[in-house]
Protein backbone atom coordinates (compact mmCIF):
# COMPACT_ATOMS: atom_id res chain seq x y z
CA UNK A 1 0.00 0.00 0.00
CA UNK A 2 1.04 3.27 -0.72
CA UNK A 3 1.88 5.38 2.70
CA UNK A 4 0.78 8.74 1.54
CA UNK A 5 -1.23 9.75 -1.64
CA UNK A 6 -1.95 12.84 -2.61
CA UNK A 7 -5.14 13.18 -5.71
CA UNK A 8 -5.40 16.37 -7.68
CA UNK A 9 -4.80 18.44 -4.90
CA UNK A 10 -5.28 22.41 -4.57
CA UNK A 11 -5.47 24.91 -2.43
CA UNK A 12 -5.98 28.67 -2.95
CA UNK A 13 -5.87 30.82 -0.27
CA UNK A 14 -8.33 33.49 0.31
CA UNK A 15 -7.68 36.66 2.69
CA UNK A 16 -10.46 39.43 2.55
CA UNK A 17 -9.22 42.56 0.69
CA UNK A 18 -6.60 40.80 -0.60
CA UNK A 19 -6.11 39.02 -4.01
CA UNK A 20 -6.36 34.98 -3.96
CA UNK A 21 -3.56 33.14 -3.76
CA UNK A 22 -2.82 29.75 -5.90
CA UNK A 23 -0.45 27.98 -3.79
CA UNK A 24 -1.23 24.43 -5.23
CA UNK A 25 -2.58 22.44 -8.35
CA UNK A 26 -3.36 19.53 -9.30
CA UNK A 27 -0.74 17.84 -7.09
CA UNK A 28 -0.27 14.10 -7.39
CA UNK A 29 1.64 12.58 -5.06
CA UNK A 30 2.52 8.64 -4.29
CA UNK A 31 4.54 8.05 -1.29
CA UNK A 32 5.67 4.35 -0.83
CA UNK A 33 5.78 2.70 2.30
CA UNK A 34 9.05 2.76 4.17
CA UNK A 35 10.91 4.83 1.58
CA UNK A 36 12.82 8.35 2.16
CA UNK A 37 10.82 10.61 0.39
CA UNK A 38 12.37 13.91 -0.53
CA UNK A 39 10.32 16.97 -0.98
CA UNK A 40 11.81 19.83 -2.95
CA UNK A 41 10.97 23.25 -3.93
CA UNK A 42 12.20 26.76 -3.94
CA UNK A 43 10.59 29.04 -1.43
CA UNK A 44 7.31 29.66 -1.49
CA UNK A 45 6.74 26.05 -3.96
CA UNK A 46 4.17 25.27 -2.10
CA UNK A 47 6.09 22.45 0.06
CA UNK A 48 4.73 23.73 3.79
CA UNK A 49 0.81 23.77 2.34
CA UNK A 50 0.81 20.34 0.75
CA UNK A 51 2.26 19.05 4.27
CA UNK A 52 -0.03 20.93 6.64
CA UNK A 53 -2.80 19.41 4.66
CA UNK A 54 -1.25 15.96 4.77
CA UNK A 55 -1.49 16.90 8.53
CA UNK A 56 -5.41 18.17 8.54
CA UNK A 57 -3.84 21.67 9.67
CA UNK A 58 -5.47 23.36 6.09
CA UNK A 59 -8.56 21.89 4.23
CA UNK A 60 -7.49 21.26 0.61
CA UNK A 61 -9.76 23.58 -1.87
CA UNK A 62 -9.74 20.22 -4.09
CA UNK A 63 -8.32 17.07 -4.56
CA UNK A 64 -8.16 14.38 -1.51
CA UNK A 65 -5.23 13.20 0.28
CA UNK A 66 -4.72 9.49 2.24
CA UNK A 67 -2.41 8.25 4.53
CA UNK A 68 -2.25 4.53 4.81
CA UNK A 69 -5.16 4.84 2.88
CA UNK A 70 -7.26 6.68 5.67
CA UNK A 71 -8.52 10.18 4.70
CA UNK A 72 -5.60 13.09 6.08
CA UNK A 73 -9.02 14.61 7.98
CA UNK A 74 -9.71 11.62 10.29
CA UNK A 75 -8.50 11.35 13.59
CA UNK A 76 -7.13 7.97 12.55
CA UNK A 77 -5.00 9.31 9.87
CA UNK A 78 -3.47 11.71 12.39
CA UNK A 79 -2.40 9.03 14.33
CA UNK A 80 -0.66 7.28 11.93
CA UNK A 81 1.71 10.60 11.63
CA UNK A 82 4.66 12.20 13.37
CA UNK A 83 4.99 15.41 12.39
CA UNK A 84 7.61 17.95 12.43
CA UNK A 85 6.74 21.38 11.63
CA UNK A 86 8.89 23.95 9.79
CA UNK A 87 10.08 25.64 13.18
CA UNK A 88 8.43 23.73 15.89
CA UNK A 89 7.02 25.84 19.15
CA UNK A 90 6.36 24.47 22.15
CA UNK A 91 4.91 25.88 25.59
CA UNK A 92 7.58 27.84 26.85
CA UNK A 93 7.17 27.27 30.02
CA UNK A 94 7.17 23.36 29.60
CA UNK A 95 10.30 21.55 30.01
CA UNK A 96 11.33 18.77 27.55
CA UNK A 97 10.27 15.67 30.09
CA UNK A 98 7.12 18.10 30.47
CA UNK A 99 6.42 18.53 27.26
CA UNK A 100 7.28 14.41 26.00
CA UNK A 101 5.01 13.54 28.88
CA UNK A 102 2.26 15.93 27.63
CA UNK A 103 2.22 14.80 24.04
CA UNK A 104 2.06 11.07 25.55
CA UNK A 105 -0.74 11.85 27.16
CA UNK A 106 -2.41 13.19 23.65
CA UNK A 107 -1.74 10.23 22.35
CA UNK A 108 -3.75 8.29 25.29
CA UNK A 109 -0.62 7.02 27.26
CA UNK A 110 -1.43 5.40 30.48
CA UNK A 111 1.83 6.90 33.41
CA UNK A 112 3.77 3.47 32.57
CA UNK A 113 4.19 4.00 28.89
CA UNK A 114 4.44 7.82 29.08
CA UNK A 115 7.46 7.15 31.24
CA UNK A 116 8.85 4.74 29.28
CA UNK A 117 8.17 6.96 25.92
CA UNK A 118 10.44 9.58 27.68
CA UNK A 119 12.85 7.38 28.62
CA UNK A 120 13.20 5.95 24.98
CA UNK A 121 13.16 9.62 23.29
CA UNK A 122 15.14 11.27 26.16
CA UNK A 123 18.03 8.88 24.56
CA UNK A 124 17.50 8.79 21.42
CA UNK A 125 17.54 12.45 20.78
CA UNK A 126 20.12 13.49 23.78
CA UNK A 127 17.69 15.34 25.65
CA UNK A 128 18.41 13.91 29.50
CA UNK A 129 21.06 17.00 29.41
CA UNK A 130 18.10 19.90 29.45
CA UNK A 131 15.66 17.40 30.68
CA UNK A 132 14.12 19.87 33.44
CA UNK A 133 15.00 22.92 31.70
CA UNK A 134 12.22 25.39 29.94
CA UNK A 135 11.96 25.31 26.48
CA UNK A 136 12.21 29.21 26.90
CA UNK A 137 16.19 29.65 26.59
CA UNK A 138 16.49 27.06 23.98
CA UNK A 139 18.62 27.61 21.13
CA UNK A 140 17.25 26.54 17.77
CA UNK A 141 19.07 23.35 17.75
CA UNK A 142 17.28 22.33 20.65
CA UNK A 143 14.61 22.92 19.35
CA UNK A 144 14.72 20.75 16.84
CA UNK A 145 15.80 18.15 18.78
CA UNK A 146 12.74 18.25 20.81
CA UNK A 147 10.34 18.70 17.79
CA UNK A 148 11.74 15.15 16.34
CA UNK A 149 10.77 13.51 19.93
CA UNK A 150 7.64 15.09 20.05
CA UNK A 151 6.89 13.77 16.19
CA UNK A 152 8.18 10.73 17.37
CA UNK A 153 5.61 10.20 20.44
CA UNK A 154 3.83 7.10 20.45
CA UNK A 155 6.06 4.86 17.25
CA UNK A 156 3.82 6.72 14.47
CA UNK A 157 5.04 4.83 11.19
CA UNK A 158 4.59 8.11 8.91
CA UNK A 159 7.28 11.29 9.62
CA UNK A 160 6.77 14.33 7.95
CA UNK A 161 9.22 17.14 8.97
CA UNK A 162 8.83 20.18 7.43
CA UNK A 163 12.69 21.46 6.49
CA UNK A 164 14.31 19.45 9.26
CA UNK A 165 17.53 20.65 8.47
CA UNK A 166 16.92 24.51 7.89
CA UNK A 167 18.79 26.57 10.45
CA UNK A 168 20.90 24.20 12.02
CA UNK A 169 24.64 24.16 12.03
CA UNK A 170 27.04 21.35 10.07
CA UNK A 171 27.05 19.36 12.71
CA UNK A 172 23.22 19.69 13.83
CA UNK A 173 22.82 18.90 9.95
CA UNK A 174 24.39 15.36 10.32
CA UNK A 175 22.77 14.11 13.62
CA UNK A 176 19.61 15.26 11.88
CA UNK A 177 20.56 13.20 8.52
CA UNK A 178 21.82 10.21 10.87
CA UNK A 179 18.39 9.84 12.76
CA UNK A 180 16.53 10.02 9.21
CA UNK A 181 18.69 7.27 8.03
CA UNK A 182 18.02 5.19 11.81
CA UNK A 183 14.50 5.93 11.05
CA UNK A 184 14.54 4.37 7.73
CA UNK A 185 15.83 1.12 9.26
CA UNK A 186 13.29 1.21 11.77
CA UNK A 187 10.87 0.47 8.84
CA UNK A 188 9.31 4.29 8.41
CA UNK A 189 8.32 6.12 5.81
CA UNK A 190 9.70 9.27 5.78
CA UNK A 191 8.77 12.65 4.29
CA UNK A 192 10.39 15.84 4.00
CA UNK A 193 10.84 18.73 2.46
CA UNK A 194 13.60 20.94 1.92
CA UNK A 195 15.23 23.25 -0.82
CA UNK A 196 18.89 21.93 -0.16
CA UNK A 197 20.13 19.36 -2.21
CA UNK A 198 22.70 18.66 -0.30
CA UNK A 199 20.51 17.57 2.44
CA UNK A 200 18.55 14.87 0.32
CA UNK A 201 21.18 13.69 -2.11
CA UNK A 202 22.65 11.17 0.40
CA UNK A 203 19.75 9.84 1.77
CA UNK A 204 16.23 10.22 -0.58
CA UNK A 205 15.21 6.83 -2.18
CA UNK A 206 13.16 9.23 -4.17
CA UNK A 207 12.38 12.90 -4.26
CA UNK A 208 9.56 15.10 -6.06
CA UNK A 209 9.84 18.71 -7.54
CA UNK A 210 7.58 21.25 -6.66
CA UNK A 211 7.41 24.23 -9.28
CA UNK A 212 5.02 26.89 -8.33
CA UNK A 213 2.29 24.71 -6.89
CA UNK A 214 2.82 21.69 -9.34
CA UNK A 215 4.56 18.77 -9.29
CA UNK A 216 7.12 18.78 -12.39
CA UNK A 217 9.14 15.46 -11.63
CA UNK A 218 8.83 12.25 -9.20
CA UNK A 219 11.17 9.85 -9.33
CA UNK A 220 14.74 8.85 -8.27
CA UNK A 221 17.40 11.86 -7.55
CA UNK A 222 19.95 10.23 -9.75
CA UNK A 223 17.47 9.66 -12.71
CA UNK A 224 15.96 13.33 -12.60
CA UNK A 225 19.76 14.86 -12.55
CA UNK A 226 21.68 12.07 -13.77
CA UNK A 227 21.92 13.06 -17.19
CA UNK A 228 24.40 16.11 -16.47
CA UNK A 229 28.27 15.75 -17.03
CA UNK A 230 29.63 15.94 -13.31
CA UNK A 231 32.23 18.74 -12.60
CA UNK A 232 34.94 18.05 -10.04
CA UNK A 233 36.52 21.19 -8.03
CA UNK A 234 40.31 20.72 -7.21
CA UNK A 235 41.84 22.99 -4.89
CA UNK A 236 45.46 22.60 -4.21
CA UNK A 237 47.66 24.40 -2.46
CA UNK A 238 51.89 25.29 -3.38
CA UNK A 239 51.25 26.58 -6.80
CA UNK A 240 53.09 29.46 -8.28
CA UNK A 241 51.55 31.87 -9.92
CA UNK A 242 53.42 30.29 -13.04
CA UNK A 243 52.87 26.73 -12.88
CA UNK A 244 49.35 27.13 -12.31
CA UNK A 245 49.04 29.48 -15.70
CA UNK A 246 49.55 26.44 -18.14
CA UNK A 247 46.89 24.07 -16.11
CA UNK A 248 44.28 26.64 -16.02
CA UNK A 249 44.31 26.59 -19.41
CA UNK A 250 43.03 23.07 -18.94
CA UNK A 251 40.17 23.71 -16.69
CA UNK A 252 36.71 25.27 -16.99
CA UNK A 253 37.35 27.95 -14.80
CA UNK A 254 40.47 28.97 -11.96
CA UNK A 255 40.32 31.45 -8.79
CA UNK A 256 42.47 31.78 -6.54
CA UNK A 257 42.01 31.77 -3.25
CA UNK A 258 44.36 33.41 -0.73
CA UNK A 259 47.34 30.82 -1.60
CA UNK A 260 45.06 28.55 -2.59
CA UNK A 261 43.98 27.75 -6.47
CA UNK A 262 40.57 26.11 -7.21
CA UNK A 263 39.67 24.65 -10.65
CA UNK A 264 36.70 23.52 -11.70
CA UNK A 265 37.29 20.73 -14.41
CA UNK A 266 34.74 18.60 -17.11
CA UNK A 267 34.61 14.75 -15.82
CA UNK A 268 36.76 12.33 -13.66
CA UNK A 269 39.43 11.63 -16.23
CA UNK A 270 40.19 15.25 -16.69
CA UNK A 271 40.40 16.00 -13.36
CA UNK A 272 42.69 13.06 -12.19
CA UNK A 273 44.97 14.54 -15.11
CA UNK A 274 44.61 17.56 -13.78
CA UNK A 275 45.59 16.35 -10.36
CA UNK A 276 48.89 14.33 -12.16
CA UNK A 277 50.08 17.76 -13.37
CA UNK A 278 49.17 19.42 -10.39
CA UNK A 279 51.83 17.05 -8.84
CA UNK A 280 54.15 17.32 -11.39
CA UNK A 281 54.00 21.30 -11.12
CA UNK A 282 55.02 20.82 -7.55
CA UNK A 283 51.58 21.35 -5.97
CA UNK A 284 49.70 19.73 -3.04
CA UNK A 285 45.98 19.05 -3.27
CA UNK A 286 43.61 19.86 -0.41
CA UNK A 287 40.21 19.31 -1.99
CA UNK A 288 38.89 17.29 -4.83
CA UNK A 289 35.00 17.38 -4.83
CA UNK A 290 32.37 16.22 -7.40
CA UNK A 291 30.31 19.17 -8.36
CA UNK A 292 27.08 19.04 -9.85
CA UNK A 293 24.04 21.18 -11.23
CA UNK A 294 22.98 22.73 -8.41
CA UNK A 295 19.00 22.10 -7.06
CA UNK A 296 18.90 25.59 -7.63
CA UNK A 297 19.68 25.77 -11.25
CA UNK A 298 17.71 22.80 -11.53
CA UNK A 299 14.64 24.73 -10.41
CA UNK A 300 15.62 27.54 -12.34
CA UNK A 301 15.32 25.16 -15.39
CA UNK A 302 12.28 23.10 -14.38
CA UNK A 303 10.70 26.70 -13.85
CA UNK A 304 11.89 28.17 -17.38
CA UNK A 305 10.26 24.93 -18.54
CA UNK A 306 7.39 25.37 -17.01
CA UNK A 307 7.09 28.74 -18.22
CA UNK A 308 7.97 27.57 -21.77
CA UNK A 309 4.71 25.13 -21.62
CA UNK B 1 -11.72 12.54 27.63
CA UNK B 2 -8.14 12.63 29.17
CA UNK B 3 -6.91 14.54 25.82
CA UNK B 4 -9.34 17.15 26.69
CA UNK B 5 -7.90 17.10 30.81
CA UNK B 6 -4.33 16.99 29.36
CA UNK B 7 -4.90 20.35 27.12
CA UNK B 8 -6.91 21.95 30.73
CA UNK B 9 -4.40 21.15 32.73
CA UNK B 10 -1.84 22.71 30.47
CA UNK B 11 -3.89 26.12 30.13
CA UNK B 12 -3.73 26.08 33.88
CA UNK B 13 -0.49 25.40 34.59
CA UNK B 14 0.22 28.68 31.14
CA UNK B 15 -1.71 30.77 33.06
CA UNK B 16 -1.15 30.27 36.61
CA UNK B 17 2.22 32.22 35.68
CA UNK B 18 0.88 34.55 33.48
CA UNK B 19 1.78 37.80 35.74
CA UNK B 20 -1.10 39.74 34.72
CA UNK B 21 -3.17 37.39 36.84
CA UNK B 22 -1.08 38.56 39.67
CA UNK B 23 -1.54 42.24 39.05
CA UNK B 24 -5.31 41.95 38.80
CA UNK B 25 -5.35 39.54 42.14
CA UNK B 26 -3.66 42.77 43.61
CA UNK B 27 -6.45 45.17 42.43
CA UNK B 28 -8.70 42.71 43.76
CA UNK B 29 -7.39 42.79 47.16
CA UNK B 30 -7.10 46.68 46.94
CA UNK B 31 -10.04 47.25 46.04
CA UNK B 32 -11.88 44.60 48.98
CA UNK B 33 -9.62 45.97 51.38
CA UNK B 34 -10.00 49.36 50.44
CA UNK B 35 -13.12 50.24 50.98
CA UNK B 36 -13.06 50.39 54.58
CA UNK B 37 -9.43 51.92 54.45
CA UNK B 38 -10.11 55.07 52.25
CA UNK B 39 -13.20 55.77 54.32
CA UNK B 40 -15.61 55.07 51.70
CA UNK B 41 -18.05 53.35 54.64
CA UNK B 42 -19.26 54.88 57.76
CA UNK B 43 -20.08 53.37 61.15
CA UNK B 44 -23.33 51.12 61.24
CA UNK B 45 -23.50 50.11 57.23
CA UNK B 46 -19.92 48.93 57.34
CA UNK B 47 -20.41 44.91 56.97
CA UNK B 48 -23.10 45.62 54.51
CA UNK B 49 -21.27 47.51 51.56
CA UNK B 50 -18.31 45.66 52.65
CA UNK B 51 -19.80 42.75 51.57
CA UNK B 52 -21.66 44.73 48.52
CA UNK B 53 -18.06 45.85 47.41
CA UNK B 54 -16.49 42.21 48.29
CA UNK B 55 -18.96 40.58 45.36
CA UNK B 56 -18.69 43.50 43.01
CA UNK B 57 -14.84 43.08 43.06
CA UNK B 58 -15.06 39.43 42.43
CA UNK B 59 -17.29 39.65 39.90
CA UNK B 60 -15.45 42.30 38.19
CA UNK B 61 -12.03 40.97 38.31
CA UNK B 62 -13.48 37.24 37.24
CA UNK B 63 -14.67 38.98 34.41
CA UNK B 64 -11.81 40.50 33.50
CA UNK B 65 -9.47 37.33 34.00
CA UNK B 66 -12.45 35.86 31.50
CA UNK B 67 -11.99 38.50 29.05
CA UNK B 68 -8.27 38.98 28.60
CA UNK B 69 -7.66 35.61 29.22
CA UNK B 70 -10.55 33.94 27.31
CA UNK B 71 -9.96 35.99 23.75
CA UNK B 72 -6.33 35.09 23.13
CA UNK B 73 -6.89 31.85 24.68
CA UNK B 74 -7.01 29.97 21.00
CA UNK B 75 -5.60 32.90 18.94
CA UNK B 76 -2.21 32.91 21.06
CA UNK B 77 -1.69 29.23 19.99
CA UNK B 78 -2.63 29.83 16.48
CA UNK B 79 -0.17 33.31 16.47
CA UNK B 80 2.70 31.15 18.27
CA UNK B 81 2.05 28.31 16.26
CA UNK B 82 2.20 25.93 19.38
CA UNK B 83 -1.38 24.31 18.32
CA UNK B 84 0.34 22.57 15.47
CA UNK B 85 1.73 19.97 16.91
CA UNK B 86 -0.91 19.11 18.97
CA UNK B 87 -4.37 19.27 17.04
CA UNK B 88 -2.23 16.92 14.30
CA UNK B 89 -2.04 14.26 17.54
CA UNK B 90 -5.29 12.02 17.20
CA UNK B 91 -7.35 14.43 18.91
CA UNK B 92 -10.60 15.83 17.69
CA UNK B 93 -9.93 19.18 17.55
CA UNK B 94 -13.21 20.45 19.69
CA UNK B 95 -11.40 18.10 22.28
CA UNK B 96 -8.65 21.17 22.35
CA UNK B 97 -11.26 24.19 22.35
CA UNK B 98 -13.07 22.83 25.23
CA UNK B 99 -9.73 21.41 26.96
CA UNK B 100 -8.46 25.62 26.18
CA UNK B 101 -12.43 26.34 28.19
CA UNK B 102 -12.00 24.34 31.11
CA UNK B 103 -8.46 25.05 31.84
CA UNK B 104 -9.47 28.71 32.44
CA UNK B 105 -12.38 27.99 34.21
CA UNK B 106 -10.20 25.81 36.48
CA UNK B 107 -8.29 29.07 36.83
CA UNK B 108 -10.70 31.18 37.20
CA UNK B 109 -12.39 28.62 40.33
CA UNK B 110 -9.01 28.99 41.70
CA UNK B 111 -9.02 32.80 41.43
CA UNK B 112 -12.53 33.06 42.38
CA UNK B 113 -11.96 30.57 45.58
CA UNK B 114 -8.71 32.45 46.40
CA UNK B 115 -10.84 36.20 46.22
CA UNK B 116 -14.07 34.36 48.31
CA UNK B 117 -11.63 33.24 51.25
CA UNK B 118 -10.03 37.05 51.77
CA UNK B 119 -13.32 38.68 51.63
CA UNK B 120 -14.55 35.97 54.04
CA UNK B 121 -11.55 36.63 56.51
CA UNK B 122 -12.19 40.49 56.13
CA UNK B 123 -15.91 40.41 56.53
CA UNK B 124 -15.22 37.71 60.00
CA UNK B 125 -12.82 39.89 61.14
CA UNK B 126 -14.73 42.86 60.91
CA UNK B 127 -16.63 41.35 63.25
CA UNK B 128 -19.69 40.66 60.70
CA UNK B 129 -21.37 37.31 59.92
CA UNK B 130 -21.65 35.13 56.89
CA UNK B 131 -24.25 33.72 55.48
CA UNK B 132 -25.55 31.31 52.52
CA UNK B 133 -26.74 34.20 50.41
CA UNK B 134 -23.18 35.50 50.75
CA UNK B 135 -21.39 32.46 48.73
CA UNK B 136 -24.43 31.57 46.34
CA UNK B 137 -24.34 35.36 45.29
CA UNK B 138 -20.34 33.93 44.30
CA UNK B 139 -21.80 30.88 42.87
CA UNK B 140 -24.20 32.65 40.50
CA UNK B 141 -21.21 35.20 39.90
CA UNK B 142 -18.75 31.70 39.14
CA UNK B 143 -21.84 31.05 36.77
CA UNK B 144 -21.64 34.08 35.00
CA UNK B 145 -17.96 33.72 34.12
CA UNK B 146 -18.68 29.99 32.48
CA UNK B 147 -20.52 32.21 30.25
CA UNK B 148 -18.61 34.79 29.46
CA UNK B 149 -15.59 32.55 29.20
CA UNK B 150 -17.64 30.54 26.53
CA UNK B 151 -17.83 33.50 24.78
CA UNK B 152 -14.55 34.92 24.97
CA UNK B 153 -13.15 31.38 23.76
CA UNK B 154 -15.75 31.56 20.88
CA UNK B 155 -14.46 35.14 19.98
CA UNK B 156 -10.46 34.16 20.40
CA UNK B 157 -11.43 31.33 17.48
CA UNK B 158 -12.72 34.02 15.46
CA UNK B 159 -10.68 37.60 15.38
CA UNK B 160 -7.94 38.77 17.22
CA UNK B 161 -7.76 39.12 21.24
CA UNK B 162 -8.26 43.46 20.96
CA UNK B 163 -11.24 42.98 18.79
CA UNK B 164 -12.39 40.22 20.75
CA UNK B 165 -12.43 41.86 24.17
CA UNK B 166 -13.89 44.74 22.71
CA UNK B 167 -16.65 42.58 22.01
CA UNK B 168 -16.76 40.76 24.48
CA UNK B 169 -17.20 43.74 26.94
CA UNK B 170 -19.60 45.36 24.86
CA UNK B 171 -22.17 42.63 24.73
CA UNK B 172 -21.27 42.06 28.25
CA UNK B 173 -22.19 45.43 29.16
CA UNK B 174 -25.37 45.36 27.17
CA UNK B 175 -25.76 42.07 28.89
CA UNK B 176 -26.54 44.12 31.87
CA UNK B 177 -28.84 45.97 30.46
CA UNK B 178 -30.58 44.50 27.93
CA UNK B 179 -34.49 45.36 29.48
CA UNK B 180 -33.47 48.76 27.51
CA UNK B 181 -33.52 46.84 23.93
CA UNK B 182 -37.24 46.23 24.37
CA UNK B 183 -38.44 48.99 26.20
CA UNK B 184 -37.63 51.40 23.76
CA UNK B 185 -39.46 54.71 23.91
CA UNK B 186 -42.84 55.33 21.25
CA UNK B 187 -40.74 56.79 18.75
CA UNK B 188 -38.91 53.75 17.80
CA UNK B 189 -42.28 51.71 17.03
CA UNK B 190 -42.09 49.89 13.58
CA UNK B 191 -38.64 51.36 12.84
CA UNK B 192 -35.54 49.05 11.53
CA UNK B 193 -33.42 49.72 14.79
CA UNK B 194 -36.15 48.61 16.89
CA UNK B 195 -36.19 45.08 15.37
CA UNK B 196 -32.29 45.01 15.34
CA UNK B 197 -32.53 45.79 19.07
CA UNK B 198 -35.63 43.14 19.83
CA UNK B 199 -32.89 40.72 17.85
CA UNK B 200 -30.51 41.75 20.78
CA UNK B 201 -33.01 41.12 23.17
CA UNK B 202 -33.68 37.51 22.46
CA UNK B 203 -29.88 36.81 21.41
CA UNK B 204 -27.75 38.22 24.38
CA UNK B 205 -28.31 36.61 27.64
CA UNK B 206 -29.57 38.66 30.55
CA UNK B 207 -26.51 38.80 32.81
CA UNK B 208 -28.41 40.53 35.42
CA UNK B 209 -30.30 37.54 36.09
CA UNK B 210 -26.92 36.42 37.50
CA UNK B 211 -26.68 39.21 40.25
CA UNK B 212 -28.00 39.03 43.52
CA UNK B 213 -25.38 40.86 45.31
CA UNK B 214 -28.15 43.39 46.97
CA UNK B 215 -30.06 40.35 48.18
CA UNK B 216 -26.68 38.93 49.62
CA UNK B 217 -25.17 42.32 51.05
CA UNK B 218 -28.74 42.95 53.13
CA UNK B 219 -29.58 38.90 53.87
CA UNK B 220 -32.53 39.19 51.69
CA UNK B 221 -33.38 35.18 50.46
CA UNK B 222 -33.91 34.29 47.07
CA UNK B 223 -36.46 31.75 45.90
CA UNK B 224 -34.85 28.10 45.20
CA UNK B 225 -36.82 27.89 41.94
CA UNK B 226 -35.26 31.36 40.86
CA UNK B 227 -31.51 29.95 41.48
CA UNK B 228 -32.10 27.04 39.08
CA UNK B 229 -33.43 28.46 37.07
CA UNK B 230 -30.64 30.89 36.65
CA UNK B 231 -28.24 27.44 36.88
CA UNK B 232 -29.97 26.36 34.18
CA UNK B 233 -30.44 29.53 32.00
CA UNK B 234 -26.31 30.02 32.13
CA UNK B 235 -25.52 26.40 31.35
CA UNK B 236 -27.81 26.53 28.25
CA UNK B 237 -26.29 30.17 26.89
CA UNK B 238 -22.69 28.09 27.86
CA UNK B 239 -23.31 25.37 25.68
CA UNK B 240 -24.57 27.01 22.82
CA UNK B 241 -21.61 29.28 22.93
CA UNK B 242 -19.43 26.49 23.05
CA UNK B 243 -20.97 24.52 19.99
CA UNK B 244 -20.26 27.46 18.18
CA UNK B 245 -16.41 27.91 19.34
CA UNK B 246 -16.37 24.41 17.93
CA UNK B 247 -17.85 24.58 14.64
CA UNK B 248 -15.49 27.63 14.17
CA UNK B 249 -12.47 25.71 14.84
CA UNK B 250 -13.13 22.78 13.39
CA UNK B 251 -12.86 23.52 9.71
CA UNK B 252 -10.63 26.56 10.42
CA UNK B 253 -7.15 26.77 8.20
CA UNK B 254 -4.56 27.24 10.55
N1 LIG C 1 -1.81 31.70 5.05
C1 LIG C 1 -1.50 32.10 3.81
N2 LIG C 1 -2.22 33.04 3.19
C2 LIG C 1 -1.93 33.43 1.95
N3 LIG C 1 -0.92 32.94 1.22
C3 LIG C 1 -0.15 31.99 1.78
C4 LIG C 1 -0.39 31.52 3.10
N4 LIG C 1 0.54 30.59 3.39
C5 LIG C 1 1.31 30.49 2.31
N5 LIG C 1 0.92 31.31 1.33
C6 LIG C 1 1.52 31.46 0.00
O1 LIG C 1 1.47 30.20 -0.65
C7 LIG C 1 2.66 29.93 -1.34
C8 LIG C 1 3.25 28.62 -0.88
O2 LIG C 1 3.69 28.77 0.44
P1 LIG C 1 4.38 27.58 1.26
O3 LIG C 1 4.58 28.08 2.65
O4 LIG C 1 3.58 26.34 1.10
O5 LIG C 1 5.76 27.44 0.52
P2 LIG C 1 7.06 26.58 0.90
O6 LIG C 1 7.39 25.76 -0.28
O7 LIG C 1 6.86 25.88 2.18
O8 LIG C 1 8.15 27.73 1.05
P3 LIG C 1 9.40 27.84 2.05
O9 LIG C 1 10.53 27.12 1.43
O10 LIG C 1 9.65 29.32 2.09
O11 LIG C 1 8.99 27.30 3.37
C9 LIG C 1 3.56 31.13 -1.10
O12 LIG C 1 3.51 31.95 -2.23
C10 LIG C 1 2.98 31.81 0.09
O13 LIG C 1 3.18 33.19 0.00
MG1 LIG D 1 7.78 25.99 3.98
Amino acid sequence: MSAIVTRELGKVYRAVGRTQMRALEAVDLNVREGEVYGFLGRNGAGKTTTIKILCSLLRPTSGEAFVLGENARTRKARGLIGYLPEQPYFYEYLTPRETIDFYARLQGLDAAARAREWEKLAGMLDLRGIADQRVKGFSKGMRQRLGFAVALVGDPPILILDEPMSGLDPLGRRSIRELILWMRDAKKTLFFSSHVLGDVEQICDRVGILVRGRLTHEGRLDELLGEQVKQVEIIVAGLSPEAARPLAARAVSHRTLDELDAFLVDGQDAANDLVRAVHGAGGRLVEFSPVRKSLEDYFIEAQEKDKAS
Amino acid sequence: MNRMLAVARNTFRESVRDKVLYVLLFFAGVTIFGSKALGWISIGQDIKIVKDIALAAISLFGVLIAIFVGTSLVYKEIDKRTLYTIITQPMHRYEFILGKYLGLMGLLLAVTAIMTGVSAVYVLLLGGGLDAMFFLAILLIYWKLLLVTAFAVLLSALTSPILGAIIVFSVYAFGHATGVFRDLPPQFDGTVAKQVLEIAYYLIPNLSNFDIRAEAANGVPVAPAYVAWVLVYGLAYTAALLILAALAFEDKDV
